[in-house]
């Protein structure tokens, strides 16, 4: 039990850095970002490969970090042309394309098959002894990255982000520059969900195209608004709502054992789709927001 | 079998597919021009379609009776989400629109696959018959979904120019202060859009699934194609959506040769992204602002 309860503590620390980077992005500075996953991806494909080949672990992580942060220059590029509505549909295609070539680029990722393998940090302490340093470790990672956000937030150039997000217009006739602060915003949050990506790959052990569809990007689109969009305190309280949702649904069905795992997991969408939607309806700045906010 | 009349199958299969992705862009463009939003749950319209049309298959309705069932599956999904979530969202940022859009996507899929599972299902081809024509094989069901696809689309087009209620949705698409200024009433324009765009998609999706196989994820997968159609013919313009669809259709079959089949969607990724970079307003869309 207490096992399974580190798992989820481990799983929702590797959601909340994801909720923090789209909250940067969306919350902070407005860029409607759908291609999440493929920032994740990378960071979680590009650790595995190198740690894979033999590197070690700490060097795998700045390679899915680096990588994902050097994605996300073009997708800037992007951004700074586009409307909202467009850069969404552009990003959602890009994490799609990140899918699709590692689907089919199976010299580098074994396809559809998968990585198996993954290295795992800290064996040497024993089966419970690694998953409590792991524990420790994204909870380093989310401390470290709360107390970089809360700072990049709180400086002129967080000030500028939200400026930006609520009247570009203004921000230029006042003499700034949007673009470069957008492109700096969207690379900050790729290096975090990049940071996701790589411990995600390090404690499942094992990646997989599967594991990367468009549905995660909107999972953390839900546990930002479901906490409060533009709160720190908002995206760790709704990736801890994500995770009970996406485990407690197990508990379902020990509870009702007729119910099939496919069935629980259409249930599952279901109620994620159900929940995206009231939520945008009725409480778009989520359970404790309030609309004056912005 | 020569080099062209290799080529001239790969087009003629991707003139077929092209017809389908227009008219799916053809419905992402009519909700976009009026209601001012991308609807992410068009490929799950879709889906819904095909199953509404399977279902009819399976009891025993012939290609007339599927798109009959098609249609009316895809105009009901199309008001139902108009009247349940999108009408609440009118006048709120198009990001609520666009989320609330792939909320009821997700939901429309899982509902599907909770009743149909997943398992891929498939329209009976029986003997394909095709005519030859110098090594061009003309497969009739081909034909069929082709004279389908067509037929939508002229009506869609005649209801959009030859109606008053078409008209008047020109006329919210235009500019809907003026269009309420003068007395449109936007209820009915709005009961008339999602009820066209739900039969346009839901035409689509038994046709995508008759090509292919009807399962929870089929329409999921068109969405980017269809919105790189739009884009690629002009957003807004729908006669512009079909002829952008009809082109990457054929750009996707003919590209198969060198890129492989599963790298056909990022080949509408590209088409997207380049299009919006160079001439955002589409090849035949009027001037508007997407920057």
């Amino acid at each position: 039990m207490l096992g399974y309860l580190v798992a989820l503590l481990i799983l929702g620390g590797i959601y909340a850095l994801l909720t923090i980077s789209l909250d940067l992005q969306y919350g902070h500075t407005g860029l409607v970002n759908f291609g999440l996953v493929g920032f994740f991806a990378v960071g979680a494909y590009g650790s595995a490969l190198v740690a894979l080949a033999g590197y070690p672990i700490a060097v795998g992580f700045a390679v899915g970090i680096c990588s994902a942060a050097l994605l996300a220059l073009p997708i800037g590029g992007l951004a700074l042309r586009l409307r909202d509505d467009y850069f969404a549909i552009v990003t959602l295609g890009f994490s799609e394309v990140v899918r699709l070539v590692i689907v089919n680029e199976e010299w580098l990722t074994k396809g559809g098959l998968g990585l198996p393998g993954v290295p795992r940090p800290f064996a040497q302490l024993g089966v419970g002894g690694a998953e409590a340093a792991y524990l420790a470790l994204v909870v380093a990672c989310n401390v470290i990255v709360v107390l970089v956000i809360r700072r990049v937030v709180g400086s002129p150039f967080g000030r500028l982000l939200q400026a930006i997000r609520d009247n570009e217009t203004t921000v230029v006739s006042l003499g700034k520059s949007p673009p470069g602060a957008k492109v700096r915003a969207l690379v900050i949050g790729a290096a975090i969900a990049g940071l996701a990506g790589a411990l995600y790959a390090h404690y499942i052990t094992f990646v997989v195209p599967d594991q990367f569809l468009p549905i995660v990007t909107f999972y953390v689109w839900m546990a930002m608004i479901l906490g409060g969009v533009g709160r720190l305190s908002g995206s760790l309280a709704g990736a801890a709502v994500l995770v009970l949702l996406l485990e407690g649904t197990r508990f379902v069905r020990d509870l009702v054992p007729s119910v099939l795992a496919v069935e629980m997991a259409s249930i599952r969408l279901i109620l994620i789709g159900l929940l995206l939607i009231v939520f945008v309806i009725y409480r778009p700045y989520g359970v404790f927001g309030s609309p004056s906010r912005q | 079998m020569n080099t062209w009349s290799f080529y001239a199958n790969l087009a003629l299969n991707g003139l077929v597919e092209g017809l389908l992705i227009g008219l799916a862009a053809l419905a992402l463009n009519l909700v976009f021009a009026v209601g001012r939003f991308p609807n992410a749950a068009t490929g799950d319209f879709m889906t819904v379609g095909a199953y509404a049309g399977f279902g009819a298959h399976y009891l025993g309705g012939n290609i007339v009776v599927q798109s009959g069932a098609a249609m009316l599956a895809g105009a009901a999904v199309g008001l139902l989400s108009y009247f349940a979530v999108f009408r609440k969202l009118a006048g709120r940022p198009m990001v609520a629109a666009l989320l609330a859009s792939i909320g009821l996507g997700f939901v429309y899929r899982s509902v599907v696959s909770l009743f149909a599972g997943h398992d891929p299902r498939f329209f009976p081809m029986g003997t394909v018959s095709a005519i030859n024509i110098g090594g061009v094989r003309i497969r009739d069901t081909d034909v069929w979904l082709a004279g389908i696809a067509l037929l939508c689309m002229a009506v869609a087009l005649a209801v959009l120019h030859l109606t008053p209620v078409g008209r008047q949705m020109r006329a919210v698409a235009d500019n809907a202060v003026l269009a309420q200024a003068s007395g449109i009433r936007s209820r009915r324009v709005m009961f008339a859009l999602w009820a066209m765009a739900g039969m346009i998609t839901g035409v689509a999706g038994l046709m995508l699934g008759i090509r292919t196989a009807v399962s929870p994820e089929l329409g999921w997968g068109m969405l980017l194609p269809a919105f790189a159609a739009a884009v690629v013919g002009g957003v807004g313009s729908p006669a512009g959506a079909i002829l952008g669809g009809v082109m990457l259709g054929i750009a996707q079959e003919l590209s198969t040769p060198w890129l492989g089949f599963s790298y056909k969607i990022a080949l509408s990724f590209v088409a997207l992204a380049v299009m919006l970079l160079v001439r955002p307003q589409g090849l035949f869309g009027q001037k508007e602002a997407v920057r």
